[in-house]
């Protein structure tokens, strides 16, 4: 086998310190009679055209390159045996800048161990074989899961560069958690007014073409992998044909029925709710007590109401290239905050509650009343309740403080006289524009500060006359299932894990299935929102129109006949590529989601799978051309 | 098992597995930084410390090795989430074949080194080193026996 040695002496560098002749001598005496050439600056344009040049003329099988580090340049070398018509994966290169030239004072001990590494690599080559990149055909449609500013924010980016999205959402309306909002931090602006310009586009925007927005839907099943996942969604009926519907209200207005948050059965979700569109919850609705009641139907000017779906769900299979996940996070329980002593008095509010009564759209029409109806003359807001503490949650929620703080100036502009005290452990208002609001409440002086430890000291508190929490902020309620069914790992608090917490944040552990906002970690909107462009880049980024899908071949490949199929590779994989043939009782790897790590190449007890380009065969002949 | 006579003319020799992510990418650092450590160490590339099969290190020994070096990410900062996890139940397990057969527990090592621990590779390479020139040199060479690789092989479930 004809085998190309190439040393490059990076300048002086190298070539100072390793004596190049003596190494030329010894290789000489490597079986198969290798070749070797110096070529200076082997890296640099020249330098890569000699190196081509030869490669051409000599067309060796296998090549080494004994130059700086493989993580700097390895890439390069591979790029330019691609370029001289040889396999890139022929390659096998030696690091003799960083790990010998550098770190070994003596040039005949540098000289000794550039051999044993040449060695090394030498009998390695010879074992590797030609790789190919293989290439698959996508879909390029996406799924985005949730329709919050950071699902939206998804989809509109997606939908302006022409994909087609699906979004997903199970509740009747889209926005997410801000439309319930009033004033938000950092400037008191109000949410809803803030996200419509965004959910309009969602909804008549240039590019809504281009996105199916499915209300009250679900996510029930997930198969397939990236590029080709096929994916089943169910959804309620509406009830109300969203075209059809002009938003009179009328259906609303002659049903006699009441849901439990005091609308008609069949209502607006709110009165800002987008689409603007009533549904008909059906379990208010009189029709699922048995009577006949279609007053709504025929007295829709319209006729956009049709009860003829009533208690059918319907089931769309839909195939998608990536799938974007925005659900959102959750609110600790404030039930279970016990100790905290507030018998005191009976109007504690969660965060939620209290954002809702603040509400201009809310049960009380933005007044804040107790549940006595007078307005409170006192009120404590708890920060940190649940969050900091080992015993609930540990870590700081990171969003509380700042609404908290704007809270403060809801409440002071509708009762001014009224004395509000902040409990907090820690107080934290991150951002160029989130101290502003509560500098201003310290400047003027009429709201209290005060740091507690334990949540429990809070039972010694003040009488107040009601009470706000500020719950540690968890994972949603839907995290688990959702996650399980596309089988994507959750952290150890239970938010979606990202692939790399610095990295790689909007990426998942399952390549094409993406985590955004808060579902992810607690964060604020302009995060979230940010969240939702980034997986869209990441989409683009991956799966291109027209483009096959390039599979890396360093992966690991399952030899069936070897599999004695007890499954341990399946477990041991991180990235769940490992799909096991229940029919047939045996392993295979899923060469497009493998990432080429080796855990199951070395965890499989029949050594039935390879592990292209780094084999158990090729890295014994590694260690046994290093010892010889 | 040490043999004073020899020991200050002896140098052992050291495989090393690094994972590419942290450990190999820490032996670069040290390398930029050009302070000079001792030559003994080869270095084999592995993808993770995962990949790290008992076979690769009892085939070390078996060709003459006097110690190995496997060299992970930290805890937690794995590139595939838990190979090190993995490597070091697989080097905990390798330890007690290897004391059955005389050979030192310093002879096998494993050590978390970051993409910034150039400092720290150095010195474990260096206390790696002056360790084993204390040990001397492995006095019989695992025995290339089908029995003790099968052994290695079915290394118990590491999910
Ligand atoms: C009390 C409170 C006050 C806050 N105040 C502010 C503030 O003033 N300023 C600020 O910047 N941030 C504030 N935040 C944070 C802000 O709410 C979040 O940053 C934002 O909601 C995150 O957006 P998201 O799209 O990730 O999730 P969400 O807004 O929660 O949206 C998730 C969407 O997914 C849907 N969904 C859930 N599960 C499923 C499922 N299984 N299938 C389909 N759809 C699903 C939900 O119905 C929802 O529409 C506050 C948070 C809280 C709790
Ligand atoms: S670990 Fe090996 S034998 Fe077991 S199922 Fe996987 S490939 Fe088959
Ligand atoms: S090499 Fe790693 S990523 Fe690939 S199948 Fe095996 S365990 Fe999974
Ligand atoms: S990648 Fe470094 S130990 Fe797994």
């Amino acid at each position: 086998m004809k085998i190309g040695i190439y040393l490059c002496g990076c300048g002086s560098m190298i070539s100072e310190k390793i004596c190049f002749e003596d190494v030329r001598e010894a290789v000489g005496s490597f079986p198969d009679q290798p070749y070797l050439t110096v070529v200076d600056f082997i890296c640099s344009g020249e330098g890569r055209t000699a190196f081509i040049e030869e490669l051409k003329r000599e067309r060796p099988e296998r090549v080494v390159v004994a130059a700086c580090s493989p993580r700097d340049h390895e890439a390069t070398f591979r790029h330019c045996l691609s370029e001289a018509g040889i396999n890139p994966y022929l390659l096998q290169m030696v690091n003799i800048r960083e790990q010998i030239a550098w770190v070994t004072s003596s040039r005949k001990e540098a000289t000794q161990k550039t051999i044993g590494m040449l060695r090394g690599a030498f009998y390695r080559v010879r074992l590797q074989v030609p790789l190919d990149v293989m290439t698959l055909e996508v879909c390029t449609d996406v799924l985005v899961i949730g329709a919050g500013p950071a699902g939206i924010k998804s989809a509109l980016t997606l939908a302006e560069a022409g994909r087609r999205v699906t979004l997903v959402e199970r509740t009747p309306s889209i926005g997410g958690l801000p439309m319930l909002f009033e004033e938000t931090f950092p400037n008191l602006e109000c949410s809803a007014c803030m996200l419509e310009p965004a959910m309009m586009d969602v909804l008549h925007g240039e590019h809504s073409k281009q996105i199916e927005l499915l209300t009250l839907a679900e996510v029930v099943e997930v198969k397939g992998s990236y590029g080709n996942f096929q994916v089943t969604v169910r959804q309620q009926a509406r009830h109300v044909s969203q075209s059809g519907c002009i938003s009179c209200g009328q259906c609303a207005a002659v049903c006699p029925a009441l849901r439990s948050d005091g609308r008609k059965a069949i209502d607006f979700a709110s009165d800002v709710s987008l689409p603007h569109v009533p549904f008909l919850d059906e379990k208010a609705c009189l029709r699922s007590k048995g009577e006949s009641c279609q007053i709504c139907q025929d007295s829709c000017p319209a006729g956009a109401v049709a009860l003829g779906q009533f208690g059918l769900t319907q089931s769309l299979e839909l195939q998608f290239g990536a799938i974007v996940v925005a659900i959102g996070a959750g609110l600790y329980d404030a039930a279970r905050l016990n100790g905290l002593g507030i018998a005191t008095s009976s109007d504690v509010y969660d965060a939620l509650q209290f954002q809702q009564m603040l509400s201009l759209i809310g049960p009380s029409a933005g007044e804040i009343v107790s549940k006595g109806g007078q307005a409170p003359a006192s009120i404590a807001i708890v920060h940190c309740a649940g969050s900091l503490d080992q015993e609930h949650i540990a870590y700081c929620s990171g969003i509380c403080c700042r609404y908290a703080i704007a809270f403060s100036h809801q409440i002071l502009t509708r009762l001014p006289d009224c004395r509000i005290t902040h409990y907090h452990r820690e107080l934290v208002t991150p951002g160029k524009h989130s101290s502003e609001l509560l500098n201003k409440l310290k400047e003027e002086g009429r709201v209290e500060f005060r740091r507690y430890e334990n949540i429990r000291e809070l039972a010694l508190m003040p009488a107040v006359e009601m009470v706000v929490l500020c719950n540690a902020v968890v994972p949603s309620d839907a995290a688990g299932q959702l996650a399980a069914l596309m089988d994507v790992p959750l952290d150890g608090d239970g938010f979606f894990q990202e692939l790399h917490g610095q990295l790689d944040a909007c990426q998942s552990f399952v390549k094409g299935i993406y985590p955004v906002g808060a579902c992810r970690e607690p964060m604020d909107i302009p995060t979230a929102v940010n969240e939702g462009t980034a997986a869209a880049a990441l989409v683009l980024a991956g799966l291109r129109p027209g483009r096959k899908l390039e599979i890396e071949p360093v992966h690991a490949e399952v030899e069936a006949d070897r599999c004695s199929g007890c499954r341990l590779c399946v477990t041991v994989c991180p990235y769940r590529a490992i799909a096991f043939d229940d029919e047939n009782k045996k392993a295979m790897v899923n060469a497009l989601l493998c990432r080429g790590c080796g855990a199951c190449v070395s965890a499989c007890p029949a050594a039935a799978i390879r592990g292209h380009g780094y084999s158990d065969h090729q890295i014994m002949a590694e260690i046994r051309g290093l010892l010889k | 098992m040490s043999d004073d006579s020899s020991n200050a003319l002896f140098e052992p020799k050291i495989i090393g597995f690094l994972c590419i992510w942290c450990a190999y990418a820490g032996a670069d650092k040290a390398g930029s930084s050009q302070e000079p450590y001792p030559p003994n160490l080869q270095i084999i590339r592995v993808t993770c410390s995962g990949r790290v099969d008992p076979q690769f290190v009892l085939s070390c020994f078996q060709n003459g090795a006097d110690g190995v070096m496997i060299m992970a990410c930290h805890p937690g900062d794995c590139h595939y989430k838990e190979g090190n996890c993995r490597a070091l139940q697989r080097q905990r397990m390798l330890l007690r074949i290897l004391r059955q057969f005389g050979i030192e527990e310093q002879r096998c090592r494993l050590e978390y080194i970051s993409a910034n621990e150039g400092g720290k590779f150095r010195e474990v390479v260096t206390d790696t080193v002056e360790n084993l020139k204390k040990l001397g040199k492995l006095r019989h060479a695992l025995p290339l026996d089908p029995v003790l690789s099968a052994a290695a092989g079915n290394h118990p479930a590491s999910p």
